[in-house]
């Protein structure tokens, strides 16, 4: 009896699909004088940080997004970031600012965040954005939980009424994501459970979940007996492994019992860049710098 | 077997005397504490329970004030009311009684609050702190329900939390908070709603089971699992009696903790709101 294999959730087809659309609504902005314009602050060596933003600018071009870089040395002082972002917010031609993650330890994350406008910040970071998302009333969702909805919505899964899974209370991902399933809406309205390190019995959760997302950081730990036959599971790990990038999930094996599943790479990944411009698009839509 | 009763009454009442005594630290040091509560029109309860919060100020030694405004007064004049009292150099915390009446936006209110004097925790920039990790002020109930947890000795550590539902005053923030990796939290944390398929599944699956649904005595004793701790926020009148979300007769014979209501969640709220305003005025004082 040869094994089921899971339906692949393809992040990448979905993403394009997502940024064509984007590009669509870019040129007819244009028509009306009007052009998306994104900057990405970005402080000191960091190569991931690099090749993250540098990926963000090319897909910006693509789209017809204009995008800036600000390179900032490693000991910039937090006041110099600031005044940086004050005067991007005052910008005409910047409808979204984003600050890549991580900085040094001198400059605090949050006060940094909370300085970006928030008719600009398409990363949805800034703590007000953030607390917003609580009352389900946020300015912009944070680029990669809006992704997994859009990527889960567009694969034409249930999410009202689901059993979510989360593993991963991140404030970046597994935080905000929990939020923002669990809330009033045609696109959530699910039971959230967020586990953790702390989860006394994290199996006899992932075994409940109609919907699992993987996001500790930690290659490989969600593997075959932990998951429930049809299962759909969505991977945000991205581990550097000799043999390459792997994700949180133990793909080979899981796929053999998950009944739909996104691949790392190819899967939150692209969603993420592609919210972001989606994000970048409606600030301009809104006014923000175009006025 | 009946459950142990978590006393919130005796509780609060401690947390109020441990606030009386940085209330003396601060007026030592020329700073009274000082509390305004705004109040839009006549809702009774709404007047009631503000007359609790600012007798509970009184014997703190916090001074307070009340700000009545009348129901129909507009957004503006009610958001210029609450930006005098931003810039009131003897007013520490502001909140806003809710509920509000229905032309003027609760959200618009709460944001218009120095996020420095927003001793409910309600402002969206607090929220949003404490779901990156790092609260100012935690929100009055939320804050209470865990204080009374963590002094009752309920282990919420690696517990099993289910919350059912998920309010912006309660469930929502109360999960965010018990997930956090924070002495406070720590907790897997289940969020439970109208949408959830099976939802007594759930709540047998809780050693900390919080009802904050709203509806009186859905929580019945087949869905607690036996030895369960219950934390019960409902809070209804009913021919003359309060009574919460849980239905206390039954679920008492099952679950090992509960709280009553009323005397459990209630006299918490009232007390974190005394805590949040103190520490709000240390705030000032060490500032400047």
């Amino acid at each position: 009896m040869s094994p089921v294999v899971a339906r692949i959730i393809d992040g990448k087809a979905i993403a394009a699909q997502i940024r064509e659309d984007v590009a669509a609504r870019v040129k007819a902005l244009d028509a009306r004088g009007i052009r998306p314009g994104l900057a990405a602050v970005l402080v000191g060596d960091h190569e991931a940080s690099k090749i993250y933003v540098g990926a963000k600018q090319k897909a910006c071009a693509e789209a017809g997004i204009h995008s800036e870089r600000v390179d900032l040395p490693a000991d910039v002082t937090e006041s110099r970031v600031l005044d940086i972002i004050d005067r991007l917010n005052e910008d005409p031609h910047i409808s979204g600012i984003i600050v890549q993650l991580p900085v040094p330890d001198h400059i605090s994350e949050f006060t940094v965040q909370g300085a970006i406008s928030p008719a600009k910040d398409v990363d949805g970071l800034n703590p007000a954005n953030v607390g917003s998302l609580a009352r389900g009333r946020p300015a912009f969702f944070p680029a990669t939980p809006y992704g997994i909805v859009e990527l889960l919505v567009r694969s034409g899964i249930e999410i009202p009424g689901s059993d979510v899974v989360i593993v991963g209370r991140g404030d970046l991902v597994g935080m905000p994501l929990a939020i923002m399933l669990a809330q009033r809406s045609d696109r959530a309205n699910a039971t959230v459970t967020l586990c953790h390190t702390r989860t006394k019995d994290l199996a006899a959760h992932t075994r409940r979940a109609d919907i699992l997302v993987a996001a500790t950081g930690i290659a490989r730990m969600i593997t075959a007996d932990m998951v429930k036959p049809g299962v759909t599971v969505i991977d945000v790990g991205i581990n550097r492994e000799p043999d390459g990038l792997v994700g949180d999930v133990d793909f080979g094996p899981v796929s053999e019992v998950a009944g739909a599943i996104t691949p790392v790479p190819g899967g939150v990944g692209p969603m993420t860049v592609a919210m972001l411009l989606e994000n970048t698009l409606e600030a301009a839509e809104r006014g923000a710098g175009a006025a | 077997m009946t459950a142990r009763i978590i006393d919130g009454t005796q509780i609060a009442a401690q947390i109020r005397a441990e606030v009386t005594d940085r209330v003396v630290a601060l007026t030592d040091e020329g700073v009274q504490p000082g509390l305004a509560a705004v109040v839009v029109g006549d809702d009774k309860p709404s007047h009631i329970y503000v007359g609790a919060k600012r007798k509970a100020c009184a014997d703190a030694g916090i001074y307070s004030e009340k700000v009545e405004l009348p129901a129909f007064v507009t957004e503006a004049e009610l958001l210029a009311a609450i930006r005098r009292l931003n810039r009131d150099p003897q007013i520490h915390g502001i909140i806003v009684q809710l509920p509000l009446p229905g032309h003027l936006s609760e959200l618009a209110t709460q944001r218009a609050i120095d996020p420095g004097k927003d001793v409910d925790g309600l402002h969206p920039t607090n929220v949003g702190l404490m779901v990156r990790g790092d609260p100012s002020f935690p929100p009055a109930t939320p804050y209470g329900i865990v204080e009374m947890l963590l002094r009752s000795g309920v282990e919420i550590d690696g517990a099993e939390v289910v919350v059912v539902g998920y309010g912006p005053l309660v469930g929502a923030p109360l999960s965010i908070l018990l997930a956090q990796d924070h002495v406070r939290g720590r907790a897997t944390v289940t969020i439970c709603h109208v949408h959830t398929r099976d939802l007594a599944a759930q709540t047998r699956r809780a050693d900390i089971l919080v009802a904050a649904a709203g509806v009186p005595r859905m929580i019945t004793a087949d869905m607690v699992r036996p030895g369960a701790t219950v934390v019960d926020v409902g809070v209804h009148r009913i021919s003359d009696r309060l009574v919460g979300d849980v239905d206390f007769a039954s679920v008492q014979e099952v679950a090992g903790a509960i709280t009553p209501v009323p005397g459990g969640v209630g006299p918490m709220t009232v007390a974190m709101l005394l805590v949040n305003t103190v520490t709000a005025a240390e705030g000032s004082v060490f500032r400047s």
